[in-house]
């Protein structure tokens, strides 16, 4: 089980980024995920995998900077 | 050195007014020339039409300059003002100081956004607004001292040389038992030589029993007061600050609106960028993964150790605690390091305390100069606060002139034997020291960009073209710390910029890139619009603009323009109606900043800037200068190359044609946006706002409309 914006969400072996905010549908609008302390970008997406209890988060960057 | 000696030269006293809606309604002009003191009236005109903060700098400086001042006139001056919102303990984000002059780089207005108590602290102690004018004939410091209600003008022997020293002198001298009650604005020796000296404003932290800075930065504007021979402007009054001091019009509404907005940031800062605890720093590694951190002069946009300078590092490396840069901000994003042991300088050996680094830093100071060290960086963030050093232009600025070593366009001995390669850390560093001394190649850095650009060309031999495609400032102002190649959109954020490319006007390179929210040259240019103008409406009011969008509602992404964040909008509309008494909508808050900044325009105008031939870019900024840039990211641009010419063998080109095809293409995109802008501000094709726009905003002053009809604008 991994926790996603403080709601669980189950887990499995290998479960990554990409796939994760695919089953969420939110791959379009999200360029930026936090997991525990690692911020994920897009272009790694496909690459990170979730690690088992994991806390994510969706961060919404827009406009900040 | 002598023991530090102040010496009052002359008192000012006076009656502190009412602080009533926000505002006190008088500014301090002190004139140091003569010397002398004034308290001015702020007539209703001013108030409606600027507002305050920047809107009251950009007012008062148009009074005392004119066309022909330069920034080491007596006549310039340095403006400091809050606005009517700021001071407010209550609202994340409102302790914010507008400081503005006629800037030693471009020649024309610059403005800086910055934290620390100073601000708020003038206003409480009876003033809207200061403006330092004149030149001294010896070391002052200017005392505004709210509690005893005196200005004095003290002159100044034997002070401490650095910022961090100073500040810490001053904040002991002056606080009478409670340093939370002084505010200090100061530079340091950098400042004298260079044109990219800043200002530190201090805020005295309790907690860790010590006084902390942040910059205004941009621009010069602490060469300036080093110019003036000002060694510091100190605020005092009673900090016991509460939602109260600024008497809003409606408390109940005010302090309704306030606990929604800090609540929401507590509760989902942990959840979106953790600024609480890592500040700006989770940009690295964000922008690095989108190819977007400027790295060895803005060649490329990643690097493999960027990680180095990431996050991670700095959530080990910051001293864990409250960090805001005013009571009550809940973003509590200023973040420092302590027990840091300089390698090098004056303090070497010494544990001090070092403010920062915020991301731009880590940028300019690091990935910018080829250098991955997080504590080369702190250190060099270091020395340029206590120095008094813009660290965004000396990154900026030492960059161009590692690439020009590089390529041979300057040699040793330009630089004094300094082997300034990307990467060289202790040439970095020392260019810093030099900065402070005034020797060395450091000097010719702290000219800028610009004018290390014609030195090159005359003394070297070295190509201007080269120089110009590859030295990163427009208007004369060095970049801030983002790559813009594959955003057409923030090379408009950037070169259509009033004071010159800092992002602090628009930041819209992932609604571009990463989003694709703005695919039109209409849309592009209605974001040009309306971003600019909600970010200026923040310096008008003495506030930061990081609450409204760095962290934001979970149900933003579902609203219909997620980019402008509109709930967080409405909370400000309603906060400046419950502050000013000025029943506010969000559509009135962007007229309030269209009228600044359409008059900080004409202003530019009035310095001899302000048309289209002031808005151009490096190509850097715009594409790929050079072969090896090209061939880094070489499936890209062919593939753009053969979306643009259809039907065309691509990949039989050199890559020297391929880059001249991309460039004339992107340039003419640029021409094209520039148009899409100026008609949407409504300005005429060369960049000048319309007399029909004048008048809408109301700032259609005789001296306004004269100068627009001296630059053929009649309609
Ligand atoms: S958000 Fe950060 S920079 Fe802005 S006022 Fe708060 S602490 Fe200061």
């Amino acid at each position: 089980m991994i926790r996603v914006g403080g709601k669980e969400h189950p887990w499995r072996e290998g479960l990554t980024v990409a796939e994760l905010l695919a089953e969420l549908g939110r791959a379009e609008d999200t360029p930026v995920v936090r997991v525990n302390d690692t911020f994920v970008s897009r272009p790694r997406f496909g690459a990170t995998r979730i690690p088992d209890g994991a806390e994510v988060f969706l961060i919404p960057m827009i406009a900040g900077g | 050195m002598s023991a530090p000696r102040l010496e009052p030269r002359l008192s000012f006293p006076y009656r502190r007014p009412a602080v009533e809606r926000g505002y006190t309604r008088q500014t301090l002009h002190v004139d140091l020339s003569r010397p002398a003191v004034a308290v001015k009236p702020v007539p209703p005109e001013m108030e409606r039409i600027f507002i305050g903060g920047k809107g009251f700098d950009l007012w008062l400086l148009w009074q005392a300059v004119t066309p022909q001042t330069r920034w080491d006139d007596p006549e310039n001056e340095i403006c400091i003002a809050c606005g009517p919102l700021g001071g407010t303990p209550s609202y994340p984000g409102s302790g914010k100081s507008i400081a503005a002059t006629i800037s030693p780089l471009t020649g024309t207005v610059i403005d800086s956004n910055v934290g620390g108590y100073f601000g708020p602290f003038l206003k409480f102690a009876g003033f809207d607004a200061l403006e330092v004018q004149g030149l001294s004939a010896e070391e002052v410091v200017i005392v505004v001292d709210g509690i005893e209600e005196q200005v004095t003008l003290y002159g100044a022997e034997g002070l401490p040389e650095d910022a961090y020293a100073l500040t810490a002198y001053l904040t002991e001298r002056f606080a009478k038992g409670r340093p939370r009650d002084v505010s200090v604005v100061s530079t340091g020796p950098a400042a004298r030589h260079t044109r990219f000296g800043c200002l530190n404003f201090s805020w005295y932290d309790p907690k860790r029993k010590r006084a902390r800075y942040k910059q205004a930065g941009r621009g010069g504007i602490g060469t300036v007061l080093a110019h003036k021979r000002v060694r510091a402007l100190v605020a005092r009054t009673d900090s016991s600050v509460t939602i109260d001091t600024n008497a809003p019009a409606d408390r109940e509404r005010l302090k309704q609106v306030s606990r929604l907005h800090s609540r929401e940031i507590v509760e989902l800062d942990p959840k979106q960028n953790e600024m609480s605890v890592i500040g700006t720093t989770h940009l690295v590694t964000i922008m690095n993964d989108h190819d977007l951190l400027p790295t060895h002069n803005f060649r490329f946009g990643s690097h493999r150790e960027a990680e180095n300078l990431g996050q991670a590092v700095f959530r080990r490396l910051f001293d864990p605690g409250f960090d805001g840069c005013w009571m009550g901000c809940t973003v509590a994003c200023s973040h420092g390091v302590r027990d840091f042991v300089p390698l090098t300088g004056p303090y070497r050996g010494t544990p001090v305390f070092v403010d920062g680094p915020e991301y731009e830093t880590i940028a300019g100071l690091g990935s910018l100069l080829g250098i991955f060290d997080p504590h080369t960086v702190i250190e060099m963030n270091f020395y340029c606060d206590a120095y008094g050093l813009d660290t965004i232009s000396v990154g900026t600025a030492t960059a161009f002139a590692m690439e020009c070593f590089e390529l041979g366009l300057i040699g040793r001995e330009a630089t004094g034997g300094l082997e300034l390669r990307f990467g060289n850390r202790a040439a970095a560093l020392e260019l810093i020291h030099q900065m402070a001394r005034g020797e060395g190649f450091g000097r010719i850095v702290g000219e800028g960009v610009r004018r290390m650009k014609a030195l090159f060309a005359e003394r070297w031999g070295a190509d201007p073209r080269l120089l110009a495609d590859i030295g990163m400032e427009a208007k004369g102002l060095e970049f801030s710390e983002y790559m813009t190649k594959e955003s057409l959109a923030q090379q408009g954020g950037y070169g259509l910029a009033l004071k010159g490319p800092q992002h602090d006007e628009a930041w819209l390179i992932f609604l571009d890139m990463v989003h694709n929210f703005m695919p039109t040259f209409e849309q592009k240019a209605e974001a040009l619009h309306w971003f600019p103008m909600f970010r200026t409406w923040f310096s008008l009011c003495g506030l930061c603009k990081l609450p409204w969008n760095d962290i934001v509602p979970e149900d933003n992404r579902d609203t219909p323009e997620p980019a402008k964040v509109m709930k967080h909008v409405r909370w400000y509309a309603e906060y400046f109606s419950a502050v000013t008494g000025r029943e506010s909508t969000p559509e009135d808050l962007i007229r309030m900043s269209e009228a600044v900044y359409n008059f900080q325009r004409i202003f530019n105008l009035r310095m001899g800037f302000g048309r289209r031939e002031h808005d151009t870019l490096p190509y850097r900024a715009v594409g790929p200068v050079t072969d090896l840039e090209y061939e880094s990211r070489a499936e890209r641009y062919d593939r753009q190359l053969a979306e643009i010419h259809p039907g065309r063998d691509i990949a039989s080109l050199a890559t020297a044609e391929k880059r001249a095809l991309l460039r004339a293409h992107r340039e003419a995109q640029y021409v094209r946006l520039q148009d899409a802008v100026y008609r949407r501000r409504g300005w005429t094709p060369e960049g000048i706002p319309t007399l029909a726009t004048v008048r809408r905003l109301g700032i259609d002053f005789p001296e306004v409309v004269a100068l627009l009809a001296a630059h053929g604008v009649r309609e």
